[in-house]
C-alpha cells in the first residue's frame, strides 16, 4: 500500500480554487485521515480468456455473470406466470395444460423468482459489483472462493432447469415444498423431481455461502482509509445486512433439505405422519410435517428481507441521488435496516397461523411482526422526506424509485392486515395474498432492480441506456403491475383461493371471469414490456450514447475509478481516501451541488457539511 | 490476538473498545486477518447448521409417543460379558478431546514459527481425527448389525435412528473434511510453505502461519459439536 | 476518528509473535479431560431427572465455553469480534425456546386424538 499522504499536491491545486481567497492555508490536521491499517491485497490477474471471461476471480465479471444468470432464471419464471395466466384468465386457449402442469409451474416460478432470480441478482449480481467499489477495496477479499460462489450457483440453476427434463417433470408441491404431500406420490414430480429440487437448493445453499463470506469480510475488513461503518453508501448497508441474514437463515433451509432428502430416499419419518393411502398404511410414521414448516419459515421470512433489505438500501441511494438531495436521517436508515434484519428471525410463524401449531405462537409472532413495521415505515417516512424540496428530476430511474415506493407502501399495508391472526385466517390461502407478497417482494425489488439497472448502467458498460425507451418500460410496467395486484385483493376477499388450476362451477369462478381476463392481459403486456429493457441495452451496447465519468453527479466511490468501466483492481495505483458520506448533495456554499466522497475537508472548509 | 499496535489507532479494551473498533475506519475486527475472520462467520453460520439439526432432534424426540430408546443400554460395549454404559462414546470423546489439545499447540507453535514442532502436532491430530472416524465406522456398523436403520430400530421410536446416522453422519463428514485438511497442511507445513510465504495451489494466495490457526479454528469447532451432541444424543 | 496532531509515516505491521503460554493449554486441556469425564459419571451413576439434566447441561456449557474461550481464543479477542459471534445466538435461543412450546403442543395433541380418541 502507498504510504505517502495520499494526493497532497492535488489537494492544493483544487483548493486554491475552491478556497480562492478565503482562509488561504491549508490545515493538514483537518484533512487527516489515518493510515492504511491492511496491506494491499496482492490479485491474481488473468492470463488467459477462459480465466478472465469464464472462470474469472473479478468480482466486476463475477457480478455480471450472476446478474446474467439470474436474468436468465427469471425469464424463464416469467413465462411460467405467462402459461398460469393463460389458465387462469382463458382455460379454452390453454387446453395442452393439466392440473399437474399447473402446479408444478407454480412452484417452479415461486421457488426461481425468490431464490434463484431475486437473491441471486441483489447479492449475486449488484453485491458483487457494487461493494468492493463502494467501500474502495480492490476486489473481493477471496477472489477464488467469489468465483467458486457462482459456479455453484450456475450449477445449481442447471440442476433446476434438469428437473423440467426429467420424468414427472419438476416438482409441483408449491414452493414451500411442504410435506407430507410433497414427496407422496400423486404429487407431480414427487420422483425425481424434487430430489433434484432439494439438491439444487443445497449446492445454492452452499455456493451462495462462499459468496456471503466474501461479501461480509470486504465490508467489515477491507474498506479503505476513512470509510466507516457510517460513511458507507445504504445499498452497502443493505446488501449486507441481508448477507447476514442469508448466512444465519440459509442453515435452516439445507437442514430441511436434507431431512426432506433423506425422508424421500431413506424411508425416513422426520416429517412424515403415519399415512393412509388407498386404505393402506405407508411404512412412514411418527414424524412431524409442522417441524418442516418451521425449518422451512425459520429461513424463509429473512428470505423476505434478503431480498428487500438490498432494495431498500439502493433505493436510498437512487432516491438521494437524483433528488440532489442528502438521505433523510442516514443514522435512522441504517438503523432500521440493522433493526429489520435482527427482527426478522424472529417473526417466522406468522406464515403459520392456519398451520395447527402451538395455538399460544399467534399472540407472540402477530406481536413481533407488528413491531417490525415500525422501522419500516420509518424508512418509508424518510425516503419521502429525502424528496420532500429536493431538486428532483423525474428521469427514468426517478420514476422506478417513486414506483416502488407507492408499490411497497401498498404491499406494506396489506402486510399489517395478514399480519394479524384474527384477520389472517380468513384471508389465508387467498388472492390477497398473493397480492400482498407479490407488491411487497415482487414488485416493489423489481422496480428498484430496474432502477439500479438505468442507474449503473453507464458504470458498467459506458454507454447511457435510452430514456425514451426507459420511460415506456416504466409506465407500462408500473400501471400493468397495478391492474394485475390491484384486483387480486378484491378477489381475496370474495374468497378465492390461490394455487387453484380452475375454479369449476363454483361461485367464485362465475363471478370472476371478467376480471381473470383483465388480469391476465395485464400480465401477457407487462411480461412483454420487460423485453423493452431487453431491446434497449442491446440496442445501447450498439450505437447508444458513450456516457461521461460519473453521469448522474454522484458521491459514491463506485464513480471515482480511474476508467469507465472499472478495470481489474477498480482504483489505478491508489486507492482512494474517503472523507465524508456519500450524501454530500447540495451543501450551501459548495461550488457543485455534490461533495464527492473523496473531497478533503480543507477543500470545502467554506461549506456548511454534515459532520459524518 | 493480544498484544499489537495499530498506527493512529488506539486500542481500547472491552466494549468501549468495541464501540471505537466498530466505529473506525478500513477494519471492524482490528489485527483479525481475513482469513480468519472467514473462518469465524462460517463457523457461526455452520453453528446455526448444527442448531436446526439438533433443534429437529428434540421436536422430534420431544412430540413422539413411542418411547426413545435408552442410550446408555443402546451404546454399550461388553467388556468381558459385563455392559459399560457408552464405553465406545466416551473413548470418542478423549480421543478428539486429544486432538483438539495437539491442535491448539500446533497453532501456538506455528505462530512461533517452530515448523517441526508445528508439523509433529498437525499430524498427531490428524490422526487423532482418523481414530475418530474410525471408531465411528465401528458404532454405525455394530448399531446396523443389531438392526438400527434409518427408517426403524428394534429398540423404540423410528426418529432415534433417523436422527442418530443423520447427525452423527453429518458431524462425521465434518470430522473427514477436517482430516483431509489436516493432512495436507501436515504436507504444507513440513515441506516449509508458510516459512517461505509459497502461493497455494488453487487460490494463489501467499501461505502464513495464520492458516493453521484457521484450520485450528474449524478444528476446535467440530469438537464443540461434539460436546453438545455427546450431552443431547448420549447423555440426555 | 482519532484526533491526532501528527502526520505520521505508517510503520510496517508487526509480525505477530506474542503467543499464550503453553501452561495454560495444559491446564485447559486437563480440565477438558476431566470435565467429559464427569459428565460420563452422570451416565455411569444413572442420576435421574433434573439433577440429571442440569449436570449434563453445566459440563457441557462449561467444556463448551473453554473451549470457545481458550483454544479458539475467543477470551483475548476483541469484544468487536467476541459480540458478533454470540448475538446470533439470540435468534437459536428463541427457536430452541418455541419449538419446545411446540413439541409439548404436539405430543399434548397426539395423546389427545390418538389416545384419548379426542373430545
Amino acid at each position: 500500500m502507498s504510504d505517502e499522504y495520499d494526493n497532497n499536491k492535488s489537494y492544493q491545486a483544487q483548493s486554491s480554487e475552491v478556497l480562492d481567497g478565503s482562509a488561504g492555508s491549508i490545515n493538514p490536521d483537518m484533512d487527516y485521515v489515518r493510515p492504511a491499517e491492511i496491506p494491499e491485497q496482492d490479485l491474481y490477474h488473468a492470463h488467459s480468456f477462459i480465466e478472465k471471461w469464464i472462470f474469472c476471480q473479478d468480482a466486476k465479471v463475477i457480478g455480471v455473470q450472476y446478474f446474467l444468470t439470474a436474468v436468465f432464471t427469471g425469464i424463464v419464471g416469467l413465462i411460467l406466470s405467462w402459461l398460469m395466466r393463460l389458465q387462469l384468465g382463458f382455460p379454452e386457449l390453454a387446453g395442452f395444460m393439466t392440473a399437474e402442469h399447473y402446479y408444478q409451474f407454480v412452484t417452479m416460478h415461486g421457488m426461481i423468482m425468490v431464490v434463484y432470480f431475486l437473491t441471486a441478482l441483489f447479492l449475486g449480481g449488484f453485491g458483487n459489483y457494487l461493494i468492493p467499489l463502494m467501500v474502495g477495496a480492490r476486489d473481493m477479499v477471496f477472489p477464488y472462493v467469489n468465483m467458486l460462489s457462482f459456479w455453484m450457483f450456475f450449477v445449481a440453476v442447471a440442476v433446476l432447469m434438469a428437473s423440467f427434463f426429467v420424468p414427472g417433470g419438476p416438482t409441483g408441491a408449491g414452493w414451500t415444498l411442504y410435506p407430507p404431500q410433497t414427496i407422496l406420490e400423486g404429487t407431480p414430480g414427487s420422483g425425481t423431481g424434487i430430489l433434484l429440487m432439494l439438491i439444487s437448493l443445497s449446492l445454492f445453499v452452499i455456493g451462495f455461502t462462499m459468496g456471503g463470506l466474501n461479501y461480509m469480510i470486504t465490508i467489515l475488513q477491507a474498506r479503505t482509509r476513512g470509510m466507516t461503518l457510517m460513511r458507507m453508501p445504504l445499498t452497502v448497508w443493505g446488501i449486507f445486512t441481508a448477507t447476514v441474514l442469508a448466512m444465519l437463515a440459509f442453515p435452516a433451509l439445507l437442514v430441511s433439505a436434507i431431512m426432506m432428502t433423506l425422508d424421500k430416499v431413506l424411508q425416513t419419518s422426520f416429517f412424515m405422519p403415519t399415512i393412509l393411502k388407498a386404505g393402506e398404511v405407508l411404512e412412514y410414521g411418527g414424524g412431524s410435517p409442522i417441524l418442516f414448516q418451521h425449518l422451512f419459515w425459520f429461513f424463509g421470512h429473512p428470505e423476505v428481507y434478503i431480498v428487500a433489505l438490498p432494495a431498500f438500501g439502493i433505493v436510498s441511494d437512487l432516491i438521494s441521488v437524483h433528488a440532489r438531495k442528502n438521505i433523510f436521517g442516514y443514522r435512522m436508515m441504517v438503523w432500521a435496516i440493522v433493526g429489520i434484519g435482527g427482527l426478522s428471525f424472529f417473526v417466522w410463524a406468522h406464515h403459520m397461523y392456519v398451520s395447527g401449531m402451538n395455538p399460544w405462537f399467534g399472540f407472540f409472532f402477530a406481536t413481533t411482526t407488528l413491531i417490525i413495521a415500525v422501522p419500516t415505515a420509518m424508512k418509508v417516512y424518510n425516503w419521502i422526506l429525502t424528496l420532500w424540496r429536493g431538486n428532483i428530476r423525474i428521469n427514468t430511474v426517478m420514476l422506478w424509485c417513486l414506483g416502488f415506493i407507492v408499490t411497497f407502501v401498498n404491499g406494506g399495508i396489506t402486510g399489517i392486515f395478514l399480519g394479524n391472526v384474527s384477520v389472517d385466517v380468513p384471508l389465508s390461502d387467498t388472492y390477497f395474498v398473493v397480492a400482498h407478497f407479490h407488491m411487497v417482494m415482487g414488485i416493489a425489488p423489481l422496480m428498484v432492480i430496474m432502477g439500479a439497472v438505468y442507474h449503473w448502467f453507464p458504470l458498467v458498460a459506458g454507454k447511457m441506456l435510452s430514456e425514451t425507451l426507459g420511460k415506456w418500460h416504466f409506465w407500462i410496467t408500473f400501471l400493468g403491475a397495478y391492474s394485475i395486484y390491484f384486483p387480486m385483493h378484491y378477489l381475496g376477499f370474495i374468497g378465492v383461493p390461490r394455487r387453484y388450476f380452475e375454479m369449476y362451477d363454483s361461485p367464485y369462478m362465475t363471478s370472476t371471469v371478467g376480471m381473470n381476463e383483465f388480469i391476465s392481459v395485464a400480465a401477457f403486456i407487462v411480461g412483454a414490456a420487460q423485453f423493452i429493457l431487453v431491446f434497449n441495452i442491446i440496442k445501447t451496447l450498439k450505437t447508444g450514447k458513450k456516457a461521461e465519468q460519473n453521469p448522474w453527479k454522484a458521491n459514491s466511490l463506485e464513480w471515482y475509478t480511474s476508467t469507465v468501466p472499472p478495470e481489474h483492481g477498480n482504483f489505478g495505483e491508489r486507492l482512494p481516501v474517503v472523507h465524508r458520506w456519500p450524501y454530500d448533495f447540495s451543501v450551501p456554499g459548495a461550488k457543485d451541488d455534490f461533495i464527492p466522497q473523496t473531497t478533503a475537508p480543507s477543500e470545502v472548509a467554506n461549506t456548511e457539511v454534515e459532520k459524518t | 490476538m493480544s498484544e499489537q499496535k495499530i498506527d493512529g489507532f488506539e486500542l481500547r479494551p472491552g466494549f468501549k473498545g468495541m464501540a471505537s473498533d466498530t466505529g473506525s475506519d478500513q477494519t471492524m475486527f482490528k489485527g483479525v486477518h481475513w482469513g480468519k475472520a472467514m473462518m469465524w462467520i462460517f463457523l457461526l453460520s455452520d453453528t446455526f447448521v448444527f442448531s436446526c439439526f439438533l433443534i429437529s432432534y428434540m421436536k422430534g424426540r420431544g412430540s413422539t409417543i413411542v418411547d426413545w430408546p435408552n442410550t446408555s443400554e443402546v451404546f454399550s460395549l461388553y467388556v468381558g460379558g459385563v455392559p459399560v454404559p457408552l464405553l465406545l462414546i466416551a473413548i470418542m470423546t478423549f480421543v478428539l478431546i486429544t486432538s483438539s489439545g495437539t491442535m491448539a499447540l500446533a497453532v501456538k507453535y506455528g505462530y512461533e514459527k517452530n515448523r517441526k514442532m508445528c508439523g509433529w502436532l498437525i499430524l498427531a491430530t490428524a490422526v487423532g481425527g482418523l481414530t475418530f472416524v474410525g471408531m465411528q465406522v465401528f458404532e454405525w456398523s455394530k448399531l446396523i448389525h443389531e438392526g438400527v436403520r434409518p427408517w426403524g430400530n428394534p429398540f423404540g421410536a423410528a426418529q432415534f435412528g433417523s436422527f442418530f446416522f443423520m447427525i452423527t453422519g453429518f458431524h462425521g463428514f465434518h470430522v473427514s473434511i477436517g482430516v483431509i485438511f489436516l493432512f495436507i497442511y501436515t504436507y504444507k507445513v513440513f515441506a516449509g510453505h508458510y516459512d517461505s510465504k509459497k502461493r497455494g495451489w488453487f487460490t494463489k494466495m501467499k501461505g502464513d502461519y495464520v492458516e493453521i490457526e484457521i484450520l485450528g479454528l474449524y478444528w476446535h469447532f467440530v469438537d464443540l459439536v461434539w460436546v453438545f451432541i455427546f450431552a443431547f444424543f448420549y447423555l440426555w | 476518528m482519532e484526533e491526532t496532531n501528527k502526520m505520521e509515516e505508517p510503520n510496517k505491521q508487526e509480525e505477530q509473535t506474542s503467543t499464550q503460554k503453553i501452561g495454560i493449554y495444559l491446564w485447559i486441556w486437563g480440565l477438558l479431560f476431566v470435565l467429559s469425564f464427569f459428565s460420563y459419571m452422570v451416565d455411569w451413576y444413572q442420576f435421574q431427572g433434573m439433577l440429571r439434566w442440569s449436570l449434563i447441561l453445566f459440563f457441557m456449557f462449561l467444556k463448551a465455553g473453554l473451549i470457545m474461550a481458550f483454544f479458539m481464543h475467543l477470551f483475548w479477542e476483541r469484544y468487536a469480534l467476541v459480540n458478533v459471534l454470540l448475538w446470533p445466538m439470540t435468534a437459536i435461543a428463541c427457536f430452541i425456546f418455541l419449538m419446545n412450546a411446540e413439541f409439548q403442543y404436539t405430543l399434548f395433541s397426539r395423546f389427545f386424538y390418538f389416545v384419548v380418541g379426542g373430545a
